[in-house]
Order: C-alpha cells, then sequence, then structure tokens
C-alpha cells in the first residue's frame, strides 16, 4: 500500500516573509528513524535541573504514622526522566510543558501520554544502539473520560502541539457514523476552491440570489435525525451538530465549508444536489474552474495516519450507536495487538463515484507522529452520550478523570489569568521559590516570554504586572479556588446530600447541568473582568446631578487611560458577586445566595475590616490583584515609569519643548535620581523632592529638585520674621507632579506631617503638658487622635495635613493651600488643590492619589467620595478626628466672617466677640469635605514648601 | 527609521493595546482580541506576518498554515464570534486572532 495524501487544501491567506520549513522527521515511518533524528527529536524534562510537577499517590509519614495520600510532588530523574520526542525547539517545548500544563489531577494522564507517544521510539532507538528494547509497546492511543469542560481534547492536543508546530486536529465523533473516520464522502470543490469562494464572495456583498439564499437555508438539513435522538436537548444538540450555516447579526449566512465537504454518503449527496442548484442558479456552473463533483476518500483516522499527525476523536462515546463496528479491528492495530489490518471502502463505486477500495493499516508504516486520542463524556452527561462496547472499554482503557480538587481550580485560575500555572509551580517547588523569590520570579517570566514568542505575540500587559507580582496572583488564586469549589460543591444535586442537606430544594439535578460550577464559568468570570467598563458607584456614594441643560450631551472631560492591572482585582470580584447573585439570589435560591455570601466573606475575596477599623493581616482577593505598576519593586522599573510621567509632564507645561524622553533626560540619570532619593533620610527634616523643570538643571542631569518644609509657626514662636518670600516657593505642579512619580511620591508623603504642634501646645498651655503625655501614648483611652491624625502616627493608619506652595495663573502669582489626606495602609491619598495638569492624572491613579480641584463645581462631592473611601471600615469618630487634625492648621477667613456679619462693629472687643462666635459656628457646622474645597478656609501660620537652596 | 520598521513597531503597539482590552479565551490556548477600527486594526492588518481572513474557509486554512501565528479578521468578515469559536475547537492549535469591532 501507498501512503497517498488527497486532501484538499486552502491555503491561507497572505502570510509572508516566512521561511519554508525543514521536512519533519515526525513525518518519517518508527523504522527509518536515524540515530541522529534522535539526538534532534529527543527533548528531556523532569530531569535533576529540569524537575516538571507530578500529582498522584505516594506514601507519607505524619506523627509516626504512614499512609497513602494525593500529592503533588515532581519528577526530576536522570536516568529516567520524561523524553518528548518534538520538533520543536528546547525552550519552546519546556515552555509549553510549563505555561500549558495540565491541572494536577490530570498530570498522570500526561505522563502516561508522553510515554505511549515515546515507547515505540524508544524501542526503535534500543534496536538502533543494539540494546534489548525496554518495551514493546506498540499502543498508539489514549483515552480518557470525563466532564464536558474538563480539558480532555486540551490535552490530547496539546501532547501534539508539544512535538509539532502544525495543527492538531480535533475530530468531532458527535452524531457522526464513525465509518467516516475511514472513508468518508467528499464534495470536491475543484481547484483552489473556486465554487465556495464565489458564493462566499457573494455572500459577503449581499448579492447571491433570493432563491439561493433559501437553499443555502436547507444546508442545514443534509442529514435526517435518527430515530435514537429524543427529548428537546438531544435534538437542539443533534441541530448544533450538523448545522453547517451561521446567521450574523446582520442576517448574512456564512457557510461552514470544511464541515459541509465531508461526511456521510446521504449527507454529501443531498449539499451536492444543492450547491448544484444554487451554481446554476448563480451562473456559476459556466465559469471555468466552478466544477463541482464528489467522490469518496480516506477518512479522518486514515488521513492522520498516511500524515503521520495526531487526531483527536473527541467525544466519541456521542457518535452514532452501533456505527463503531467497523472501527473495532482497526483499534486492534491502533493499540498494538494487530501487525496489519485491512478496511474496505464501502462507499466504493456508488452513484458512480471514484475513490480508494480499501486500505491496509500496517505496523511497519507506522509514522513517528502518528497517535489518537479519543475521548469521551461521562455516559450521566445528556441524553446522546451513550455507553461503549465492552470490547472498547477492554481495549482503550479509558482513564477516567477525577472530579477538579482545589488544586485543579487553582491551577487554571492562574493559567487564565498569567498565561501559566504559576500557583502548581510554586506549590511544587515552594522551598526554593520562598528562599529566592526574584529569581523564581525571573524563572516565570522567562517562561511566559518564551511561550509568548511561540505564540508571536507580546504577554498582555495585565498579565506582565501580575506575573512580576507572583506571590499575590498565588494567595488570590488560592482563595478564589477554595471559593469555586465551595460553590461547585453547593451547585451539585448529589454532593449536597452530605455537605448543605438544607439546599435540597433549591438545588436539583437541573440546576447543576444548568448553573454548576465548571471550568467554563470561571474562564467566563475571567474574562469579564480583564476589560475596563463602567462601573456602578456605592450605594452611599455621593453624585451631583446637574438639573439643567439636559439637552445637550454632557461636557467631554480629558480621557483618562488607566492600566488595566490597577483595579483588576475589583472588576473580578465585583463580577463574582453580580454572577452569586444572578445564579442564586435573583432566583429565588435565598438559602444558597447567603451560602455563597458566607463563602465570598470565609476566603476573603473583598477587603475585610475588622472590629474598631483594624484591618485584616490577610490580603484579599481585590486587594492583591489590584496591582499599580508603581508596585513594582524593581528601581529600573520604577525610574522608566517615572522618567515617562515627568517628561509628559514637562512637555505639557512648556509646549515649546518637543524633545524626545532621551532628550530631556536619560534613564541612567534618572535611575540615579530615584536611588538617591530612596537613600536619602527626609521624614525627620521634612526634606521633599519636586520636579525640576529649570533648563539648566534638568540638562545637567537633575529631574529632580530638593525641598523642604518651613513651619510658620516656628517664626512665630521664636518672633522671626519669614526669610524668604513668594519667589522661594515650590510651584503648585511641581509638587504635585512628585506624587505621581513611584518612590519619590511614597518618600514625600512621609514628610509633611506635623512635628510642631505638641512641642507649642507645651509652650502655649503647661499646665497640659501632662495631657500632653497622654496624648502621645496610643494605649491611653483619652489620647488625641485628632493631634496623632496630624502627626501621620494615628493607629488607624489615617492623617491629614495642609501645605502652601506657589501657583499662578491669569489672577497672577499667590501661594495657595495644598490639603492631603494619607491612609498609610492602603496606600491611598486625596490631595485637594489647583487643577492639576493632565498628563498627571493617569500616573495619580497608579500612585493610589485622588486629586481634586477645588475649583471643579463637583469638588465636594469628589472630595467626600475619596475621604469615605479612605476611611471605609473605620468607626465614624474617625471622620471627625480627622476634621479635628485638619483644624490645628486651617481657619475660616476673618475677612470672609467679617462680610457675612453685613455691619460694623461698634468697637475691637464686640468684633473679637463676633469673630470667636461666628468662627466656632462655621467650623462647627460644616463637613470635613466642605471646609476642604471653601475658598474662605485659609491656613493659620501655614507650612511652606521652598526650594531647599541650603541652611537659611 | 525604515518605513517597515515603523509598521512593525506601529503594528506591536496596536496589538498590545488590543491585548489590554482582555481576551475571550477560546479552545487550546487560542486567544481572541477585539481590536478597534481605525489606526489599529489598519496596523495590523497591515502586518506583512499577519493574514486577513474574511471567509472561514481562508480562517480554517490560517489555523491549518503553522507558519501563521497572529490572524486578523476584519470587521465584515463573514463569521459569527460562534463560528471562530468553533474553528478554534477543531484545529488543535495555539494562535492569536484580532477581530476588529466598529467604535
Amino acid at each position: 500500500m501507498t501512503k497517498n495524501n488527497k486532501d484538499q487544501k486552502t491555503t491561507a491567506p497572505k502570510a509572508e516573509g516566512k521561511k519554508p520549513e525543514a521536512a519533519s522527521i515526525l513525518k518519517k515511518n518508527i523504522k527509518d528513524l536515524s540515530l541522529e533524528d534522535y539526538e534532534q527529536l529527543e527533548k528531556r524534562i523532569g530531569t535533576s535541573t529540569r524537575p516538571f510537577p507530578m500529582w498522584g499517590p505516594q506514601r507519607v509519614e505524619e506523627n509516626g504514622r504512614s499512609s497513602i495520600q494525593t500529592v503533588l510532588s515532581f519528577i526530576a530523574d536522570d536516568s529516567q526522566p520524561l523524553k518528548i520526542y518534538s520538533e520543536r525547539p528546547y525552550e519552546e517545548v519546556v515552555a509549553l510543558a510549563y505555561c500549558d500544563m495540565p491541572v494536577p489531577s490530570m498530570l498522570p494522564i500526561f505522563k502516561d501520554g508522553i510515554e505511549r507517544r515515546g515507547d515505540p521510539l524508544q524501542r526503535q532507538k534500543d534496536i538502533l544502539e543494539g540494546k534489548q528494547p525496554q518495551n514493546e509497546n506498540f499502543n498508539r492511543t489514549q483515552m480518557m473520560i470525563g466532564d464536558p469542560g474538563h480539558g480532555k481534547s486540551f490535552l490530547g492536543a496539546l501532547q501534539g502541539r508539544l512535538r509539532a508546530k502544525g495543527s492538531v486536529e480535533i475530530f468531532d465523533c458527535g452524531g457522526k457514523n464513525m465509518n467516516d473516520l475511514l472513508f468518508e464522502m467528499v464534495l470536491d470543490f475543484g481547484a483552489a476552491d473556486a465554487l465556495p469562494k464565489a458564493i462566499d464572495k457573494r455572500l459577503k456583498a449581499g448579492s447571491l440570489e433570493d432563491m439561493s439564499l433559501g437553499l443555502v437555508a436547507q444546508l442545514n438539513n443534509l442529514e435526517a435525525m435518527p430515530e435514537s435522538v429524543k427529548g428537546e436537548k438531544a435534538v437542539a444538540e443533534w441541530k448544533e451538530q450538523t448545522r453547517i450555516v451561521t446567521y450574523g447579526d446582520d442576517g448574512k449566512a456564512s457557510i461552514d465549508w470544511a464541515k459541509l465537504r465531508e461526511g456521510s454518503e446521504e449527507k454529501i449527496t443531498r449539499a451536492f444536489d444543492i450547491l448544484t442548484k444554487i451554481s446554476k442558479i448563480e451562473g456559476l456552473d459556466n465559469a471555468g474552474g466552478n466544477a463541482l463533483g464528489m467522490n469518496s476518500q480516506f477518512g479522518a483516522l486514515i488521513r492522520a495516519f498516511i500524515d503521520n499527525r495526531e487526531i483527536v476523536l473527541d467525544e466519541y462515546n456521542k457518535s452514532r450507536e452501533g456505527s463503531d463496528n467497523a472501527l473495532q479491528t482497526v483499534i486492534q492495530f491502533l493499540i498494538g495487538e494487530l501487525r496489519e489490518c485491512t478496511v474496505d471502502n464501502p462507499l466504493k463505486n456508488k452513484d458512480n463515484t471514484s475513490g480508494p477500495s480499501s486500505f491496509t493499516f500496517k505496523r511497519d508504516d507506522m509514522g513517528a507522529g502518528f497517535f489518537v486520542t479519543f475521548t469521551g463524556n461521562k455516559t450521566e452527561d445528556g441524553s446522546t452520550t451513550r455507553s461503549l462496547n465492552k470490547s472498547v472499554y477492554d481495549r482503550l482503557k479509558p482513564d477516567t478523570l477525577p472530579d477538579p480538587d482545589v488544586i485543579d481550580w487553582q491551577h487554571r485560575i492562574c493559567q487564565m489569568m498569567v498565561g501559566m500555572p504559576v500557583s502548581t509551580i510554586y506549590n511544587a517547588f515552594q522551598e526554593q521559590a520562598d528562599a529566592d523569590p526574584a529569581a523564581f520570579g525571573e524563572w516565570l517570566m522567562w517562561m511566559r516570554e518564551t511561550k509568548a514568542k511561540v505564540e508571536g505575540t507580546p504577554i498582555p500587559e495585565l498579565q506582565q504586572t501580575l506575573l512580576a507580582n507572583w506571590q499575590d496572583v498565588v494567595s488570590s488564586s488560592e482563595k478564589l479556588a477554595l471559593f469555586y469549589d465551595r460553590w461547585a460543591t453547593l451547585s451539585d444535586a448529589e454532593k449536597i446530600t452530605t455537605s448543605a442537606p438544607d439546599l435540597i430544594e433549591e438545588v436539583d439535578e437541573e440546576y447543576t447541568k444548568k448553573e454548576g460550577m465548571s471550568f467554563r464559568r470561571i474562564k467566563q468570570h475571567l474574562e469579564e473582568a480583564q476589560p475596563i467598563r463602567a462601573k456602578m458607584q456605592p450605594v452611599d456614594s455621593p453624585v451631583k446631578v446637574e438639573f439643567g441643560a439636559w439637552n445637550k450631551a454632557p461636557k467631554q472631560s480629558e480621557t483618562v487611560e488607566e492600566n488595566p492591572s490597577l483595579n483588576y482585582g475589583t472588576r473580578l470580584v465585583e463580577y463574582i458577586e453580580r454572577m452569586v447573585f444572578e445564579k442564586s439570589g435573583s432566583v429565588g435560591k435565598n438559602k444558597l445566595y447567603s451560602k455563597l455570601n458566607k463563602a465570598m466573606e470565609e476566603f476573603g475575596l473583598r477587603d475585610i475590616s475588622l472590629k474598631e477599623g483594624a484591618r485584616s493581616r490577610q490580603k484579599s482577593v481585590e486587594e492583591s490583584l489590584n496591582i499599580s505598576a508603581f508596585a513594582d519593586k524593581d528601581l529600573n522599573r520604577q525610574a522608566q515609569i517615572a522618567r515617562k510621567v515627568f517628561c509628559n509632564f514637562v512637555r505639557q507645561m512648556d509646549p515649546s519643548i518637543e524633545a524626545d524622553d532621551d532628550s530631556i533626560i536619560t534613564p541612567k540619570k534618572f535611575l540615579d535620581a530615584l536611588k538617591h532619593v530612596q537613600e536619602k533620610e527626609t521624614a525627620a527634616t521634612n526634606e521633599l523632592f519636586v520636579a525640576n523643570r529649570d533648563p539648566e538643571q534638568l540638562y545637567a542631569g537633575q529631574p529632580l529638585a530638593a525641598a523642604i518644609i518651613k513651619d510658620a509657626a516656628l517664626y512665630a514662636r521664636e518672633k522671626k520674621r519669614l526669610d524668604f518670600d513668594l519667589d522661594d516657593l515650590v510651584h503648585h505642579d511641581d509638587f504635585i507632579a512628585s506624587l505621581a512619580l513611584p518612590t519619590v511620591g511614597e518618600k514625600n508623603l512621609s514628610s509633611v506631617w506635623e512635628q510642631n504642634i505638641r512641642p507649642m501646645m507645651r509652650d502655649s498651655a503647661p499646665a497640659q503638658a501632662e495631657a500632653d503625655a497622654n496624648a502621645a501614648n496610643q494605649n491611653n483611652p483619652r489620647r488625641n487622635d485628632g493631634l496623632s491624625m496630624a502627626e501621620g502616627t494615628s493607629e488607624h493608619g489615617i492623617a491629614t495635613t495642609s501645605l502652601q506652595v506657589l501657583y499662578a495663573d491669569e489672577d497672577g502669582e499667590r501661594a495657595v493651600t495644598l490639603h492631603i489626606v494619607r491612609n498609610e495602609q492602603r496606600g491611598k491619598t486625596l490631595v485637594v488643590g489647583e487643577k492639576a495638569p493632565s498628563k498627571l492624572l493617569a500616573a495619580f491613579r497608579e500612585a493610589g492619589v485622588t486629586h481634586v480641584d477645588r475649583n471643579d463645581p463637583s469638588a465636594q462631592t469628589k472630595v467626600e467620595a475619596a475621604i469615605g473611601d479612605l476611611t471605609r471600615g473605620m468607626p465614624e469618630v474617625v471622620k471627625k478626628h480627622l476634621t479635628d487634625a485638619f483644624k490645628y492648621r486651617n481657619n475660616v477667613d476673618p475677612d470672609y466672617l467679617r462680610e457675612q456679619a453685613g455691619k460694623p462693629f461698634a468697637d475691637a472687643d464686640s468684633e473679637k466677640a463676633y469673630l470667636a462666635e461666628a468662627r466656632k459656628e462655621y467650623l462647627e457646622g460644616k463637613q470635613l469635605a466642605e471646609l476642604m474645597v471653601a475658598p474662605e478656609v485659609t491656613m493659620n501660620l501655614p507650612k511652606f514648601v521652598l526650594k531647599n537652596t541650603g541652611p537659611r | 527609521m525604515a518605513q517597515e520598521t515603523l509598521k512593525q513597531v506601529g503594528a506591536a503597539a496596536a496589538q498590545q493595546n488590543a491585548m489590554e482590552r482582555g481576551a475571550r479565551f477560546l479552545a487550546h490556548g487560542t486567544r481572541l482580541f477585539t481590536v478597534s477600527s481605525g489606526w489599529e486594526s489598519k496596523m495590523i492588518r497591515e502586518d506583512r506576518g499577519v493574514p486577513s481572513c474574511e471567509t472561514m474557509l481562508e480562517l480554517e486554512a490560517a489555523m491549518r498554515d503553522e507558519n501563521v501565528r497572529v490572524i486578523f479578521i476584519p470587521a465584515d468578515a463573514l463569521m459569527t464570534d460562534a463560528d471562530i469559536e468553533k474553528i478554534s475547537e477543531r484545529n488543535g492549535v495555539t494562535k492569536t486572532l484580532f477581530k476588529e469591532v466598529k467604535t
């Protein structure tokens, strides 16, 4: 028998610039392989330096007792490693094997698959080397049975992808006659698929005749539904399996030509008739090259054997009942029971078709790349799944996949989040990863980058950021996995009988089939969380509706680009919460809803606020996965980000600067500047670093200028006049730009807090020294928390202060106040000031800074929302203390109060009395947000931010 | 910078932008990204190494071509998302698909 390939191919549209590949070694017959071929093919993983994770039962000693437990360990054997016979370069094999690794519970099947593929090749190699063959295994099949979506066909194809670059054919057996695997009828469209292309062209242009469109629709009814298909679900499944034509939103039909082309005699004969009619109606039968014929040809299995490639026979036990009888001897051949077998073509010479009359499978023709993976669904999955013959089970010896374990959920979650199973790799090599997390992280990144090269695209930014924070991914994926595992149990009608019997009324088999938790659902949740979409605000957040002019579209404010990882955790958790409600609470399953809500709390999906506002030490999933680009611990990376923000800022401040980033400041200079900032101790001396726009200094390589806070209160105390003027103040924009730079912002926010109030209180009221001491004592129940908040030492981790900087606009130059509220624990800051340059806004988000322009009509609403967020989970009294802290430095302008009085005062005493009363009334009657944006609230004895040019 | 290099840089930037909007995970590790109609889709479409598939027939062929790793699907391509998913399921290979969407 000569191997021949009659498969007709349509070439892919232009993909230029590629070199032709060298001849494939896997296309050779096993008996023809040489030792040189083996040298190229053999790729070893699971050696002592390249250990590979493995899952399975093992005897474990615990407290002097031994027991069999299923554990995640690894293979690290230099003598007997896993050998993958692959045409891919070693680095690609490793990247794919680790990144696309099957879930732990499927790893033994993966290992078995590698060994089955390798055994006949190893045997041949032994013979070539003159050794006694280590095995006599000629089995070229593997079968696995499991739930839909478990990853069976993925695993089969993965083994093929590991070995060769080409696509692995996934043959959907659902509803098909298995004889078609050996011989099938095929439509012959002539040279270069001229007829399908002509019809597609007209469908796309909308120019196909109405009568032809009617005939196209009939392509969905080519095969009569077998009598065995009964019930609504089975009928729908059958229709889906046989669907050839689909319709888009625009009503245009698309024809699945690949599916239409091949199949049973009945199907192809009808398709031929329909297409012949369409061809005549459209006048395509006259055009050259539009010839239409039908023929019989080798089926998919024989073609795979001839081509020496892998094939996955998917959903084998959903094939048509009784149709696999002819396959029995072929299966005997495939598993190595027979050396050869011949199958006859029952279609030969029917309806004047030509084609092969028979085919003989011979072991000597067995190619190195040929392998067959059978997959099947559990028989309880739907009425179209059937139990196979005992002989099939005996021969194929299917592996039944276990229900997914928590470690499996976690593995798959990580794969979808970052493109590789970080959790499984970490769990297998935990000790080393914990000892050197940086090296472990670099190794992970190398593998992911290599996989990206194989895929021909860069790593998505979200995945890159998450992978750089792999510890957060491991911890959050574990919590998510535990939660999904609980959800899977609670939505499984069988499992709840023992684990949650009170749910029996709410969770039945139908619900399990429809809404049960599965990998596919998790995939959907993770997909939905990726894009940044409009977000529903918390119910108690303030809102300001403009009641006028709704006939006009709202004013478009400048779009602030958000890094996708910044709020990824929030998006994911909010979507899960929504799904929990939709799948339980909203459909009247209140007990299930309550249990799922408890599970979300138990496994820490959301930030947990404990009593008295103290936060849990455990990071929630939300917090772990909300990752700012600023969080990257690598100073080089921080310098890159900071430089980009800085250069955009400089160009915006002076539009005449058109220089690119490198011309403004080199990466090295910026890195040096950040190193200096990082090393310098500044908190005790109130020293700061601000953006430096002085051209000379900037071009000399100094992107940051030194600054210092000078407290007017100290000058007053020492009865000194201020020894600086407006020109010495740091510009508002240069100061707030510093808050948008990683490292610099953090450093500055540690240096702005009060240092003088307490000593001055001692001066002015010595009798209160004891109270002052109490105020300093965090454990004293009478401590002054407002004062601690001004000093940045409150146990709640929240603080506020105010500073004065220079600002210039059409009203001229003047000192303006900046109010700062900081939640140190959550790394979030509110800054209320003047309008900020728009180029800083995206960086503010990364830095956790909410900037509010006090002149914005919605300023108060925005400040209220920000304070609400900063004090989330804290006792209500914290806001009061925060207001007290604010009042240490801020007061209402007396001129404003005089103006409000509306009449002259009789004497100085009455004026003084009025001012005291009016001030008290004003300050007590207003919330912090209102005070922060009110123009009449000014700093008394301000803290000025000055350029630090040396000692004064 | 040479015109070709500029095009490559532009295509890479367009791909990265599209990737930031998230993917649909199809079978066998294939990912489907949406790309806005405009400069981004133009850049990807014009990338010499990226075939543009207007029909299912062309998409099937591109999926089976081992030299193709990235595929562009124009907004007016004759196929639905379900068609794309189906083709991805029956081809055990990892590709990156960019589907143009009109914004």
